[in-house]
């Protein structure tokens, strides 16, 4: 099985683990259509 | 970038190791408008604090993704002051990327990086000669060249 990463869908949360594992976060805006 | 750069397994193991990932609709309030996204896809580096660092819009592929997302780290260092720490990324960087797109800013920053750090200013100059022997058409050849004259 491929190694995938799982994104975060809230600001907060990706907050708080970027805090938590000191590590910057990779902000995606992407189109939903 | 779903279908081609995110699956890609250097980008997997990159973000993995280096990055929290979050996705968000590009209409998605207020987030969309707080970062004034116009198009996409939109990349942004926040710190932990949710200050933004770095962008870039449109598509990257793998091989320009990784290169760029290391930009990203090191300027979060950067714009800190923490100019050892971006320092290691932006060597690895060069050393890894050399041809990307990332690389020519990589050197001007890493110039700088050097500079903020010892006072000296000689790696300005080195920046720029590297620059206009490799880059030569790079916007960041010109952004370095008043450095030429540092004696």
């Amino acid at each position: 099985m491929a190694k995938t990463f799982q994104w975060e869908d809230s600001l907060e949360k990706a907050l708080a683990r970027a805090k938590a594992e000191n590590k910057p976060i990779l902000l995606d805006f992407f189109n939903p259509q | 970038m779903g279908a081609v750069t995110y699956p890609d397994v250097r980008v997997v193991e990159f973000i993995l190791e280096n990055l929290i990932p979050l996705q968000v609709k590009s209409n998605a309030q207020p987030i969309a408008s707080d970062f004034n996204v116009k198009w996409t896809p939109t990349l942004v580096t926040l710190d932990s604090d949710g200050k933004e660092h770095h962008r870039t819009v449109g598509f990257l592929p793998p091989e320009e993704l990784v290169p760029s997302l290391l930009l990203g780290i090191a300027k979060c260092h950067f714009d800190r002051e923490r100019y050892e720490e971006a320092l290691n990324v932006l060597n690895k960087l060069l050393e890894s990327y050399p041809k990307s797109d990332a690389a020519p800013e990589a050197i001007f920053l890493r110039g700088v990086s050097l500079y903020k750090s010892t006072h000296n200013p000689k790696p300005l100059k080195e920046a720029y000669e590297k620059l206009q022997a490799e880059y030569p058409s790079s916007e960041w050849t010109k952004r370095a060249y008043p450095y030429r004259l540092i004696p």
